[in-house]
């Protein structure tokens, strides 16, 4: 009876293919945006959990300014870091873990006429580097240039190609801000990613970073690489401790600093995807509210269209029962073509947008699943009005239809 | 059949109102028509437009209740029966043929012969072998897989009436069945309807305007201002 009301239905819907489509078109539309948001979102934030566990799952940052506090909206503005907090630490914890000390801002890098807008970064220790990134051609900085303020720089793909173009950008003296610095390295390139453009980066060592660019012994960032996964919460704890000391906060006050670590990064970073991708996930489906009322719509006409064959079909011995299922049957197999086009399509989006990101395309299976029933399930709630009008028809009245 | 339902007549009118509205404004399409129909007979039905026969003809096929008296169907009070139990008593006991032949378009004469079957719950198998005999009964094989708008008028019809047949009713109704014929499709569709009366015992209630397709009955009851007015086989005028 149910493989009948199917058989039917997908006969019924192939007699008005144009209908068909433009009132699946809501469906489709909403389907598809799901379906793309939901896959969209799902590489990114792989690809960023990747990203960031690449640089090091043990990491601990420490920069300045008070945890916000949803309670008390007016944050005040934070005493920046220093090399002295920095000196600080690296004496307190500086033989369990390796600490390095990051201050970034954008500068011109120029060689001779040549000039672009770079990321400068200067690093107190090259080990972090080493991590984030592949180095392309020559070197890092060695550890005496890294501690003695030496004007060496490392270069970003996309910044020696703005100044060097083909040619080797090793051993020329480029210009950053008022410094001049050598180039000893090269890092190769990494591709443009939603999260910037991470090949216009200069790296220069943390010394001449303060005392020749910024002017200032303030740094942006600490990090602390932490021997082991069960040496992070002891090592937060001791550098908590040790900050207070440094910055003088009394007994009772709060940190005006924050110790985090990667797995809150991560977990953080998630927590804003997912909630992006919720929220535009939502708003896409109110598209398939419109798709469902464009099925009801189109039911209410096949129903009408149809009374004389319904008085028939009553006069013959179906029940109210039967006319319902029929006409139900035929509003979901309707909503779930619709749902199944709107698979294909959101993923054909969802695959094209994250191989121009650079992300992994990795469709989610319960997400697929979850539209799938959702598809029929508009199909059973706007088709029930209509179905139950065809159900309700009086046979003598249905049979007088012209 | 046995004794007992060899004398109670397969259909019983008691009085039987239809009125609709309410008050001054209320109408009766049926007021207090009563007769009986014995298993096996051949009835035509006549009389004037709104005269009640139809009003008549859709209570006697389960499409309608009396609003008043009793409508006995093979003994049972079919005038009180809910509508499922009404689509089931359709189902398995009256078939349908009408004046327009009432196919559903775009699908073909087995599929439409199938119909009644479907709604029995048999399978797929089942009904096509049953719905090729039907088809075969009513002269129309190999003509199966036509659609209606690829048969001729009468062709139509005797697929409406193997729809009819297929699920082995006790009762045919038929409205006008050859309203839309020439003479000669006309009598060939009456030698049809004769032949299932006595060669199967078929019970068959016939309306028609014509006198020489009411001929083919063996008898005629007439109805005026929804009671009957004529019945030739009780005598003339009985109930005016």
């Amino acid at each position: 009876m149910l493989m009948q009301s199917i058989l039917l239905a997908l006969r019924s819907i192939a007699r008005n293919k144009l209908r068909s489509l433009l009132t699946l078109l809501g469906v489709i539309i909403g389907v598809a945006a799901v379906i793309a948001l939901l896959t969209i979102g799902g590489g990114a934030r792989e690809h960023i959990n990747a990203g960031m566990a690449n640089m090091g799952s043990r990491l601990i940052f420490v920069f300045a300014g008070e945890r916000p506090d949803p309670s008390a909206p007016v944050i005040n503005e934070a005493k920046p870091l220093t090399s002295a907090h920095f000196n600080g630490l690296e004496k307190a914890i500086g033989s369990q873990a390796i600490v390095a000390a990051v201050a970034t801002t954008s500068m011109r890098a120029s060689f001779g006429a040549r000039s672009v807008s770079a990321q400068v970064t200067g690093a107190s220790e090259n080990h972090f580097l080493q991590r984030e990134w592949k180095l392309g051609r020559g070197r890092l900085f060695s550890p005496v240039e890294a501690e003695s303020s030496a004007s060496v720089c490392v270069i970003g793909s996309q910044v020696s190609k703005a100044l060097f173009g083909q040619e080797s950008a090793l051993s020329a003296r480029i210009r950053i801000g008022p410094a001049h610095c050598r180039v000893v390295g090269e890092l190769s390139a990494r591709g443009s990613s939603f999260s910037g453009q991470q090949d216009m980066q200069v790296y220069v060592p943390l010394g001449l970073f303060q005392t020749r660019l910024s002017g200032k012994s303030q740094i942006d960032e600490i990090l602390i690489n932490a021997p082991n996964q069960a040496a992070i919460e002891p090592l937060k704890a001791q550098i908590t401790q040790e900050m207070r000391n440094l910055r003088r906060i009394g007994p009772g006050r709060n940190d005006d600093f924050q110790v985090e670590d990667m797995a809150e990064y991560i977990q953080q970073t998630n927590e804003f995807i997912g909630g992006i991708t919720a929220f535009l996930s939502a708003i896409a489906a109110i598209s398939l509210l419109v798709g469902g009322i464009g099925i009801m719509n189109i039911m209410l006409v096949s129903v009408t269209e149809r009374t004389r064959e319904i008085g028939i079909r009553m006069a013959i011995g179906a029940r109210q029962r039967d006319i319902l299922v029929q006409f139900l049957t035929e509003a979901c197999v309707l909503s779930l073509l619709g749902g199944l086009t709107g698979i294909a399509l959101g993923l054909a989006i969802a695959w094209g947008v994250t191989t121009l990101m650079g992300v992994h395309f990795a469709p989610g299976l319960a997400d697929i699943a979850a539209i799938t029933a959702i598809s029929i399930a508009i199909g059973i709630v706007f088709g029930f009005f209509p179905a139950l009008r065809g159900a309700r028809l009086e046979p003598i009245e249905a049979l007088r239809h012209e | 059949m046995d004794a007992e339902s060899a004398r109670t007549p397969l259909i019983a009118f008691e009085a039987v109102w239809r009125s609709y509205g309410a008050g001054d404004t209320q109408v009766h399409a049926l007021a207090g028509a009563s007769f009986d129909i014995a298993r096996g007979s051949f009835v035509a039905v006549t009389g004037p437009s709104g005269s009640g026969k139809s009003t008549a003809m859709n209570i006697l096929g389960a499409l309608d209740v009396p609003t008043g008296g009793a409508y006995h169907f093979m003994g049972e009070d079919a005038g009180t029966f809910d509508k499922p139990r009404r689509a089931d008593l359709r189902n398995r006991h009256i078939g349908f043929v009408f004046q327009g032949y009432n196919l559903l378009p775009r699908t073909t004469a087995l599929e439409n012969i199938e119909l009644p079957l479907i709604y029995r719950g048999l399978p797929g198998r089942t009904r096509q072998e049953l719905a090729e005999e039907a088809l075969l009964q009513v002269g129309l094989e190999g003509r199966g897989h036509h659609t209606p708008n690829e048969l001729s008028g009468g062709q139509q019809q005797r697929v409406a009436i193997a729809r009819a047949l297929v699920s082995e009713p006790t009762l045919l109704l038929a409205d006008e069945p050859t309203g839309n014929l020439d003479t000669e499709r006309s009598h060939e569709i009456m030698e049809l309807l004769t032949a299932l009366n006595r060669e199967h015992g078929l019970t068959i209630v016939m309306v028609t305007h014509e006198p020489d397709i009411a001929a083919f009955a063996g008898r005629r009851i007439g109805f005026r201002d929804g009671r009957i007015a004529f019945d030739s086989a009780t005598g003339d005028a009985a109930s005016c």
